[in-house]
């Protein structure tokens, strides 16, 4: 039975408190409110800064109000009502404190608390006490919640789930927690109410979707409620004064610096993107030697500046005080700085979501447009910020593509569940199978699952006292204090790479480096962290210990993380780009010759026609490929603008069907827009046998047989036996090992693959690997698309502007930057056009 | 199982096996260092599901390398269990029972910490931190605090770091390997145990590395 919202005293009464502030609901909110009181469940579709918060909040109070219309004000302790699930820690106090606001207005009793990995113990056990009617909590805190004894009893008052930034969450592991932790509080025995689930995410391509696997174990359709209140993205770009003599590879942009300046000193604040922490390092020292009356006013943020360090420079932005904060993906979330006037993004994107959601960071208030700087570390990506302008206006965005059967969260999740109050198998299997992501689990599968956790895999019956889950009462449970403790500990899915904090020797922390980088560190040798010089001197106690230096040459660390690959949508706007170049380019076709071009593509029109005159400008439904003779060999220059990761696969899986053909060797490169194959003899591919080349026909078999899978697997067991609990990393910087229980994930991998090869991680590390690693399902669309295109091979004479880029990338691990430079542009001169 | 290498030090004969220990034939010794037998257990025992199979095969190694050389004693330089006492050390015992005539010193390593009546029960002869036999010096690990050689002249044999080297194929292939490591007046060998991590050395000219894979031994430097 529905209620009409606006003839509720809940709807009137928090009314009265916004037009007390001179403001009113917005649509999307009340629409949000008259599900909420209906009981139903759903998606709220809102971007940053527009009120998502209060569409579900608000809904949450009206609800009580209405069921407590005498007495809501002098209700106190009515148990959890609302429980706020957020990605980010640092997102919960500003949400606390905006929704403190409004029940301290309505004079209201309800507690507002938050927890997450900063929480005090205190805090913790005055919660389990008394729980606070809205709860804010990270996925690893919920599940810690359900590590405890009695959790149940918890949430039996609970009315609302509701997962912000979803669309952040789904998609990861940290996802799949939600899913499991929502399946187990549904099924929790609890007081009459139903319970309902909101999910609020931004904009992505599979929202439908996105609901779905939220509702999954509600078995409910839900509705989505649409802001219809994108923000204005006013995209411009940076260019460079003359095309032909910008670099066509191999800079991090920097040669545009002067033309970046101005724009940091005309706005109140300016957010700078970079793509890797070692570029930004970069940048932040060379906008310094250009503009050093900037000290003090601009900042560096990145993943691996001391967290101290940060919340100073985010609660700076947040004040105003920083002119310009040079940042990589580390700033993509988080805060609202509404200080922040402008965003600059230097080099690709890689996809357009997240160039949305930078964009975003920018004029904060939705009635405010943001305004985004799109600056070009080469010529051709030009072409990306067309691309890009294309996709938000067609409102093409990428999806996120749930997980599924993460057998490692599962693992992680039983044990949690046996650590607290046990599991009955069965009941537990239901609940598990009406999750989105163990919907196709077998029984088998479940089976080999419990078997494992419970005998821990091959074992010599009377010699062994293997211990984890006991069977008791009907029940699967963990007695051993020490086996519970340890896993307690370890809950989480984030696992971080091996890393090591660096102090300055009797002073304070400088950072953390990945200890890959360290370890190849001499001492004397000097690097740049966190904008400063610092020379290694040695490694004590786990911790870098290093002085201040005054060398000006320094290494900048190469850090592994960060390089994501052109997303689908971004590749497939590219190449709908390239059409109306290609359809500019040849007016006597008279196609489109009415459109007019971007300015971007106009800029870039000199480099098309050289392209076009030496080879080909692809169009849509074309793949080019060149052949290129070189001093270094002979080249293949293959353009399916699929990302780095399908290139990798891509070229991998091409080289091994050639070398079936004639006895070849190859060497590969790639990058977002293209793959290179260089053999020192004439590669054999031509009109007769290219399509079979690019066939989706044994495209696993092949696969397999092409790249080194294993080596792939062993990587991405790193992560998976941590989180199944088969080793432990300990606490994060603190290397608190049990004693003798050290392991490392590429012994046990061995071990495994050798004494158990049908585990069940093992298995899964291979199933990542192609799904993540290779991009199966986007490797094989693109052949499929491949299969209906026409193949353009051309055998240029010379270098092409297209292939410069992978050209350029594939040099870089053998020379130095210096002679880079040189080698670059001495090609140039080569082409001597 | 590969036919051994012969390698000579100070006049005595060595032979290598590719089950990553040696036979000393003056002395009918067979020396092996880092066993860490109750490794597997000792993780099963804290909830961490490691196949108990390798140590099975760990064990069955041993006995076929007793069968092979047939030795009057066996040498452990360290580590021959991995901590405290677990029913797989009773699977040791049977094996022990059934071998009763072979005399067993041990060299203590940092894992060693059973109770000393533990050992005795078992038969297995303690030396505490380091012990002589003719012109070879035995300790568990050479540069670690204990490491005193009590006569430079003496040639020594550690274990302890679990020596792998690395070596590169072609095409981009390398490859880590466990090795046995001979330098002028020391030696290092291999772990004994497959359920055990690595550390790269970097020989020096004039070392001697013989490296094993795949159950062959081979000499790489």
């Amino acid at each position: 039975m529905s209620l009409p919202l606006k003839n509720t005293i809940g709807y009137r009464v928090v009314c009265d408190w916004l037009a007390a502030q001179q403001r009113q609901p917005f649509l999307f909110q009340q629409e949000t409110w008259q599900h909420i009181i209906n009981g139903e469940s759903g998606l709220v579709n809102a971007p940053t800064g527009c009120g998502k918060t209060f569409s579900v909040f608000l809904g949450s109070l009206i609800q009580f109000i209405n069921e407590h219309p005498g007495d809501y004000r002098n209700k106190i302790n009515c148990g959890l009502q609302l429980l706020w699930i957020t990605p980010l820690r640092a997102l919960a106090k500003d949400i606390a404190r905006a929704m403190e606001e409004v029940v301290s207005s309505l004079e209201m009793k309800w507690k507002i608390a938050t927890r997450n990995g900063d929480t005090g113990t205190a805090e913790r056990a005055r919660q389990k006490r008394q729980m606070p009617e809205v709860l804010i909590i990270t996925p690893e805190s919920l599940h810690l919640l359900l590590a405890q004894k009695g959790y149940a009893e918890l949430f039996s008052s609970l009315k609302i789930i509701a997962i912000d930034e979803w669309h952040e969450l789904l998609g990861s592991k940290r996802g799949v927690q939600v899913e499991l932790a929502i399946s187990r509080i549904i099924h929790s025995p609890r007081s009459d109410c139903p319970l309902q689930i909101w999910g609020i995410s931004a904009t992505i391509g599979n929202l439908e979707e996105a609901k779905n696997v939220l509702l999954s174990p509600l078995e409910k359709k839900g509705v989505i409620v649409k802001a219809g209140m994108d923000k204005t993205v006013e995209v411009e770009s940076i260019f460079p004064d003359e095309i032909e003599k910008y670099p066509w590879a191999g800079h991090l942009g920097i040669k545009l610096i002067h033309k970046v300046i101005p724009v940091i000193r005309k706005s109140r604040s300016t957010l700078i993107f970079i793509n890797t922490r070692g570029m930004s390092e970069t940048w932040y020292q060379k906008i310094l030697d250009v503009c050093p009356e900037l000290a003090g006013a601009i900042a560096l943020h990145h993943g691996s500046v001391d967290r101290e360090l940060r919340n100073w420079v985010e609660e700076n932005l947040h004040k105003g005080n920083l002119k310009a904060v040079v940042c990589t993906a580390s700033l993509d979330l988080g805060v609202d700085f509404r200080p922040v006037e402008t965003v600059i993004q230097v080099g690709s994107p890689k996809g357009v979501a997240r160039f949305l959601q930078r964009a975003g960071r920018s004029g904060h208030s939705f009635d405010e447009t943001s305004k985004i700087y799109f600056l070009p570390t080469h010529s051709l990506e030009l072409m990306e910020a067309a691309a890009l302008k294309k996709a938000i206006g067609e409102n093409i965005i990428e999806r996120r593509t749930p997980l599924l059967l993460c057998f490692d969260v599962l693992i992680q999740y039983l044990n949690t569940l046996a650590v607290s109050d046990g599991f009955d198998p069965d009941k537990v299997f239901k609940e598990i199978t009406g999750t989105y992501c163990y919907k196709e689990m077998t029984t088998d599968e479940w089976h080999h699952l419990l078997h494992f956790m419970m005998h821990g895999g091959n074992a010599l019956q009377q010699y062994d006292d293997y211990k984890k889950l006991e069977w008791d009462e009907g029940l699967f449970q963990i007695k051993n204090r020490r086996i519970a403790m340890r896993h307690r500990m370890n809950i989480g899915t984030i696992v971080s790479e091996a890393m090591m904090k660096v102090k300055l020797i009797g002073g304070s922390y400088a950072g953390i480096v990945e200890e890959y980088f360290i370890s190849r560190l001499q001492p004397g040798d000097v690097f740049t962290l966190a904008g400063r010089n610092l020379e290694f001197v040695m490694i004590k106690d786990m911790t870098a210990l290093v002085k201040k230096s005054s060398s000006r040459k320094s290494i900048v660390p190469s850090w592994l993380g960060g390089r994501m690959p052109l997303s689908a949508s971004l590749g497939f706007m590219l190449r709908k780009t390239l059409n109306e170049v290609s359809g500019h380019l040849h007016p006597e076709t008279g196609r489109r010759k009415n459109e007019t071009l971007s300015r971007e593509l106009i800029s870039l029109l000199p480099l098309f026609e050289l392209q076009q005159q030496i080879s080909h400008v692809p169009e849509e439904n074309e793949l080019l490929i060149e052949q290129i003779e070189t001093e270094d060999g002979y080249h293949l220059f293959v353009y399916p603008f699929e990302g780095r990761l399908v290139h990798e696969a891509m070229a991998a899986l091409l080289a091994y069907r050639i070398s079936r053909i004639t006895s070849i060797t190859f060497s590969f490169a790639m990058n977002d827009y293209s793959f290179e194959l260089l053999s020192d003899q004439p590669i054999p591919v031509n009109d007769s046998n290219v399509y079979e080349l690019f066939s989706p026909e044994n495209l696993l078999e092949d696969i397999r047989r092409s790249v080194n899978s294993t080596e792939m697997a062993k990587r991405k067991f790193r992560d998976i036996s941590v989180i199944g609990g088969l080793v432990f990393q300990g606490y994060p910087g603190e290397q608190k090992k049990a004693r003798h229980l050290q392991n490392s994930a590429s012994l046990l991998f061995n071990v495994l693959s050798e004494y158990e090869p049908g585990n069940l991680l093992l298995r899964q590390s291979y199933s990542e690997v192609m799904e993540q690693q290779m991009e199966e399902a986007r490797l094989r669309d693109m052949l499929a698309r491949i299969q209906q295109s026409r193949i353009v091979i051309t055998f240029p004479q010379q270098l092409t502007p297209f292939c410069f880029p992978v050209k350029v990338d594939s040099m870089r691990e053998d020379l130095s930057s210096e002679k880079l430079e040189d080698r670059i542009k001495k090609m140039i001169l080569q082409e001597g056009t | 199982m590969q036919r051994p290498l012969k390698h000579i030090i100070c006049k005595n004969t060595f032979w290598l096996s590719a089950e990553r220990c040696m036979y000393w034939e003056e002395e009918k010794a067979l020396i092996a260092a880092d066993l860490h037998f109750g490794k597997t257990g000792h993780f099963r025992k804290s909830g961490i599901a490691v196949p108990q199979s390798i140590y099975k095969e760990d064990l069955q190694r041993l006995i076929s390398v007793v069968q092979y050389f047939k030795p009057q004693q066996l040498i452990i330089t360290g580590d021959l269990f991995h901590s405290e006492a677990n029913k797989e050390l009773d699977f040791f015992q049977k094996w022990r029972n059934d071998l009763s005539t072979l005399k067993i010193h041990l060299v203590k390593g940092n894992h060693d910490i059973l109770p000393g009546d533990w050992y005795q029960h078992s038969g297995i002869e303690i030396h505490q931190q380091d012990w002589t036999l003719h012109d070879i010096y035995f300790c568990h690990d050479l540069s670690g605090p204990a490491s005193i050689i009590p006569n430079a002249q003496l040639y020594s044999i550690s274990g302890h770091i679990h020596p792998a080297i690395h070596l590169n194929g072609a095409g981009r292939q390398s490859l880590r390997l466990p090795c046995f490591y001979f330098t002028k007046n020391h030696a290092v060998l291999p772990a004994f145990s497959r359920f055990t991590g690595t550390h790269l050395i970097e020989p020096k000219k004039g070392d001697a590395v013989f490296a094993i894979a795949d159950q062959k031994i081979f000499r790489v430097s």
